[in-house]
Parts: C-alpha cells; structure tokens; sequence
C-alpha cells in the first residue's frame, strides 16, 4: 500500500529537528512493506485543494513565533479542507506552534492578533517570557509515560481534550504541570518541541496505527522494534524521574 | 561612599577568591548588592568593546585582545569567560581605584547575548561586535529570534555595531541605526550556491518570512542573500576578504594574507570581526594582520592527546548547537589523511539539567560520510539518541556503533590491535565542554 504524506512548510516550520517526525513515521510504514511518498507543501505553492483529501497523514513542525504567523498566512487557504479532513478521521499531527494555529486567535507578545483555522475553539496568547524545560507526561492512549521538551511562549486556553491528560513535570497548556496539547478525532497535537514520534515509539505507533485501519490495514501483531528508539526512551523516562 | 564600598568588597572577595582558586563572578554580584548602579559610577576606558553572538564570543574577544596588546594598549578583559553582569562587574572593579578610575586603554567584554541588556544598562560599549545568532543552547535560549529580541535593548543609539553582514537575522540589527560597520566573507572557492545543512528556516527572510535568493553561501544560511519580497540584503563588508581554506589563507582588502591556524571558516569569521573592530579602533592592517596570522587560541577549544598508541585530537563543540557540531564535522569532512570519530554525548549541559536531545536531529552527521573516516563510534548516556540520529544517516551501519561507556570507548579505541583498525589513523573526538573532561582524563595531554 503507497501512503501519502503531506508535509506543510518543512523549510519554515522546522525548529529543533521537527523534520524527524515524518522520517520516523515513513520509515515504519516502510518496514511494515508499505511505500510512503512525502508531498512537501511550501509557501504560495500552488496546490489543488483536491491533493489534501488524498492524504493519509498531514503534519507541520514548529517554527519560531514569527515563523509561524508567516506560515499562517499561507496556512489559512487550507483550514476549511484540513477541518473536513479531520472530522473524517485522517490523522494529523502538529508540533511546537504548529498547534497555535489549530486554534481561533493568536495573539502575539507584542499585542498583534491573527487567526488559526478554527478546527478547534482554543485560543493562544504569547508572552514575552518564556517557558522552557523537560517534560515527562501521562496519556489516556497508553500507560506508559510520554516524554518531550518545551520551548514556547503561548499560553493555550480553551481545550477540552488534551492530549497528555496531567504533567509530572513541566508547563501543559495554561498551567504547571496541567494538561497538555490537543487530541479530538486523529488530530494530535502537542507543544513539545522535536521530534516527539522519535522520543516516544508507543505514541508513533498509535498514529502509525490509525493510518493503517484508515485504509483498512489490520494492525501487526508486533511492532517493528526501533531498538535505538526504545533504549533512547528508557533512558530518558529515567532522567526525568519517570521509573 | 557605596561606590568605595562596593570596590573595596570586590577586591577583598576578588582577593580571596583567588586564594581559594572560586569563580570570578562571586565579588561582581557582592559588589552590585552593596551598590546596584555601581557600573555608572565608575570612570571607565575610552575604548568599551563588546563582543556577544551564539557561537565565537570568546575566540574572538581572545584575538581583539591580542592584536590591541600588539599595538601597545593596556587591554582589560574578562579572559575567565565570567560574562554576565556579575563578572563584568568583578573585571570593572578589581581594575578600579577608590575613586572609581579604571584603569587601562580599552575596556574589552564578553558578553552573554541574552543577558546583555542587564549589563549594559548603566554604561553603553562605543563598540558592539555580534558575530552571529544561531540555534543554541535552546534549553536557555529558546531560539535565535527570541536572542535577537533580548538583545535589542542592550544596543544604545550612540553605540557602533559591528556586524556580521553575511548573518541574514544579525543583519537587522542595523534597522533604523547610523553607525554601522560590516565585515563578511566574499565568494571563496568552498562557497556552494544554495545555503547547506539538515534545517533551511535561517534562509527565509528574517524581516518577511519569504525564501531569500542567495548569490552564494559559506556554511548553513550565511552567506550572500537578498529578499525578493522586501530587499533585505546582505550589505557590503567594510573590507572585502576572502579565504582559501585549503591553502590555509585569509586575505583581508589588499593587506598581507594571514595564515590561519585553525583551517575552519568558524575561526575565518572570528579573525574578521577582531580585525574588523581592531582597525576601526585605530589599529594599522599590518599589525593586525601581523599579530592575527597563525595566532593559536589559548582557550583550549582544540586539545592534542595520546591514547595508548594512539595519537588524537579533541574538537571541543558544543552540545545544542548544530552549527557548532557541523562546522567540525565539516572539518573532518576536509581532511585527506586516514582517521576514527568518537562522538560523546553524556551530559547535555554543564549548567542545568536537562535530557533534551532533539538538537541532535540538527546536526549534518552525514558529512562524516566519506572514505577516509574509517569508523565512527558513539558514546556516553544519550548514545541511543545519536545512534537513532545515525541510523537515518547515509552512513553504512558497519562505519557506526555505539559504545555507552566513555571509558570502554576509551580503552578500546587505544588499542593498537582494535577492530577494524587497519589503519585508523588520527582518533578525533567531538564533544561539548561538559563531557570533554571526561573523556581527556583518560588520556595523556599535550601542550
């Protein structure tokens, strides 16, 4: 089976090795005998809106804050698409400020405001300061921990559905230590900076899964072992006091 | 009265402080408690240079040093590396009288880029090198857009910049100012069309966000660019340079070429903004040239070792900064001779905790991909994360592998009967200052 990913503004939204999400998520279609083909979506590029519906995984990295403003301007000609994609279920992810603009309004350090698309009724406001360290974390999705970094400025309020439901360490999304991140159909989003499928291989599974039963692919009875992934992870949850 | 008091106590606690062998911030920080504003009360050089940027800082400050000693100036400058408000602090004042006089020609600082705007509130440099902004130390810094920002307010109207013209974000720095000099690199015969390395978000407009159109590029997104969208561009150099790094030669508007110690463009930039701010201080070309050629740096960023029957050399980078990892590895891309790669990553900082690794996916490991580079071997506590890194690499599996423990890395890489040592040539080790120790006190130094 040939999956189709859409990568939005890889060069502009590419803080801190976003671009290892999609690398990761390809390579373990690959190993599952599937062949991935990753569609990079650029500023002003013209697109037929018609590709988006064709994809099996849409994604954007983080960028800086200003990074992102500049990606939302080309962004918003995609949110009416991408808000149909995602009440049908096609997963996505979104990292870092990516997330920001899921939303209905951010609203800059220095008092600018512009919109998100809308797919969710959260909005964000960023501060001069900044909120930066390791986060170790727990999700309704499975029961090990999940681990990451944050690097933002925005405060996110209004959601309902996290995706990490409570912090053991770190900022969630308006709080210490609260919930973080965004989780409704197979949108994922998360404001962890990086590559957050390569630190946690349980979450990479859980959206490579949703790929595979969206095209009526039963799920392996094992995962292909990413050995340095999984020993990387442990030790991580370790240092973060995770076990 | 607080102003004698607040000298007094730093020199008593600068004193002591050299006895006990203790840092060099501690009598700055007991001094500005006692006298908060203690920095406009002093009568400081003429001269006041300063010197930030993600990457260089202290190399070059250690080059400008030089080269104003050479031409006869009595130079103070926090050579300890203290370069935050506290240890200017302390530099300031040990060199003060009691009537707050400091004495020398040129007042020469180091500073943090993030925290410049503190230490330069009370009194404003005449001069203020930045070398460049970098993804860097992100646990701290957040991203070089948030560095640019902070530092903004640390740059006075009456101060001369002077900036790196090929850095696209150092480059606004000069909105809306007068006094401004540039330095940069012209078109060498390294220099590729298209900017290189793993991420591409420094070669879009700073001031826009639209993709720049650049003439050429040096390494990463510095280079010679324009913005078609707004016409941000790359200004022209004060003095037109260019280097030659195979011949190892730097050529500076027309003066002698200098010979370069350390064949790296890192060292190439550095060398141009000491140059650059040494001769718009009044220093003649020829002395500095005279005084920058194979000048070896004293910081001790490059160390020389055996290891058993093994001759190497540590490359000290620095952890979470790809640029910093990338201008090393393009080092040893560039050598012709025969040799091994040990990679360490135990600690991420030396400063604060942290096991943030997504840096790592930064760095071109790739350039490590070529025929004379005989093995790379991956070690310390995140030696997972750098292999996972590797394996998404060109690098075929079996030039790669992972030995956790620094000091079996150590001992198995001394060996002169090893695997795969037929002819391993030179060991280089790459790593940050917060694990090279660790690594060198299993050696046998040179120097």
């Amino acid at each position: 089976m040939d999956f189709h990913l859409l990568h939005f503004y890889p060069d502009l939204m590419n803080l801190y090795g976003s671009y290892a999400n999609v690398r990761v998520l390809g390579r373990l279609l690959e190993r599952l005998g599937h062949t991935v083909t990753v569609e990079a979506v650029t500023p002003g590029q013209e697109t037929d809106l018609s590709q988006l519906s064709g994809a099996d995984f849409l994604y954007m990295g983080a960028g800086t804050e200003r990074r992102a403003r500049f990606a939302m301007e080309d962004w918003g000609r995609y949110g009416e698409g991408i808000r149909s994609l995602a009440e049908d279920g096609v997963p996505m992810l979104y990292a870092g400020t990516a997330m920001e603009l899921l939303g209905e309004s951010v609203t800059t350090a220095e008092g600018g405001r512009y919109e998100g698309i809308a797919l969710a009724s959260f909005a964000t406001v960023q501060e001069r300061g900044r909120r930066v360290g390791d986060v170790l974390g727990h999700t309704d999705l499975f029961p090990e921990p999940l681990v990451g970094f944050l690097n933002k400025s925005g405060v996110i309020r209004g959601i309902d559905t996290p995706l990490l439901t409570s912090l053991d360490r770190g900022y969630g999304n308006e709080s210490d230590r609260g919930p973080e991140g965004f989780h409704r159909w197979n949108v994922f989003a998360s404001e962890l900076t990086g590559p957050i499928l390569v630190k946690n291989p349980r979450l990479l599974e859980v959206i490579a899964g949703e790929m595979l039963k969206r095209r009526g692919i039963s799920l392996p009875e094992a995962w292909p072992v990413d050995t340095w992934a999984q020993k990387g992870y442990a030790v991580t949850v370790r240092e973060l006091g995770g076990v | 009265m607080r102003r004698f008091l607040a000298i007094l106590v730093c020199k008593l606690a600068r004193w002591l402080g050299k006895r006990i062998g203790k840092g060099s911030s501690l009598p700055g920080k007991l001094a500005l408690k006692v006298c908060p504003d203690i920095l406009s009360r002093v009568r400081l050089p003429d001269t006041i240079l300063a010197v930030t940027g993600s990457n260089g800082k202290t190399s070059t400050v250690e080059m400008i040093a030089a080269v104003l000693r050479s031409d006869g100036r009595d130079v103070a400058w926090n050579a300890e590396g203290s370069n935050q408000i506290e240890g200017v602090a302390t530099l300031i004042l040990s060199r003060a009288d009691f009537h707050g006089r400091v004495r020398g020609d040129v007042l020469l600082l180091e500073s943090d880029e993030r925290y410049a705007a503190r230490t330069f509130r009370c009194f404003h440099p005449t001069h203020f090198v930045i070398t460049n902004l970098y993804r860097d130390q992100l646990t701290r810094n957040g991203h070089p857009e948030s560095v640019y920002d902070a530092l903004v307010p640390a740059l006075s109207s009456g101060t001369e910049l002077v900036l790196n013209a090929d850095d696209p974000l150092v480059s606004c720095f000069a909105r809306g100012r007068q006094h401004v000099a540039w330095f940069g690199l012209d078109r060498c015969a390294f220099s590729t069309d298209q900017p290189s390395g793993v991420y591409h978000d420094g070669a879009y407009c700073p001031l826009c966000g639209h993709p720049m159109a650049y003439q050429y590029a040096h390494y990463n997104h510095i280079g010679s660019y324009t913005c078609p969208n707004c016409g941000h561009h790359r200004q022209t150099p004060k003095y037109a340079a260019t280097a030659d790094l195979d011949r190892g030669i730097l050529e500076i508007d027309g003066s002698p070429a200098i010979p370069l110690a350390f064949r790296s463009i890192y060292n190439v930039y550095n060398l141009l903004a000491a140059d650059t701010v040494c001769r718009l201080c009044g220093v003649d070309p020829d002395t500095a040239a005279r005084t920058l050629g194979d000048y070896v740096l004293k910081n001790g960023r490059v160390k020389t070792f055996r290891l058993g029957s093994v001759h190497g050399t540590l490359l000290t980078s620095k952890h979470e900064n790809s640029i910093a990892y990338d201008t090393n590895l393009r080092y040893l891309a560039a050598l012709d001779a025969p040799c091994t790669v040990l990679v360490i990553v135990d600690a991420v900082s030396r400063k604060y905790f942290t096991s943030e690794t997504s840096w790592l996916w930064d760095i071109d490991f790739d350039l490590l991909n070529q025929p004379h580079i005989r093995e790379v071997v991956l070690s310390g506590r995140y030696c997972n994360d750098l292999a996972e890194r590797f394996s998404y690499t060109a690098l075929p599996p079996e030039k790669w592998r992972v030995v956790e423990d620094i000091g079996g890395a150590a001992a198995e890489l001394g060996r002169s009967d090893r695997e795969n040592s037929e002819n391993p040539g030179e060991l280089y080790v790459v790593t940050c200052f917060s694990d090279r120790d660790k690594f060198l006190c299993l050696t046998e130094q040179e120097g």
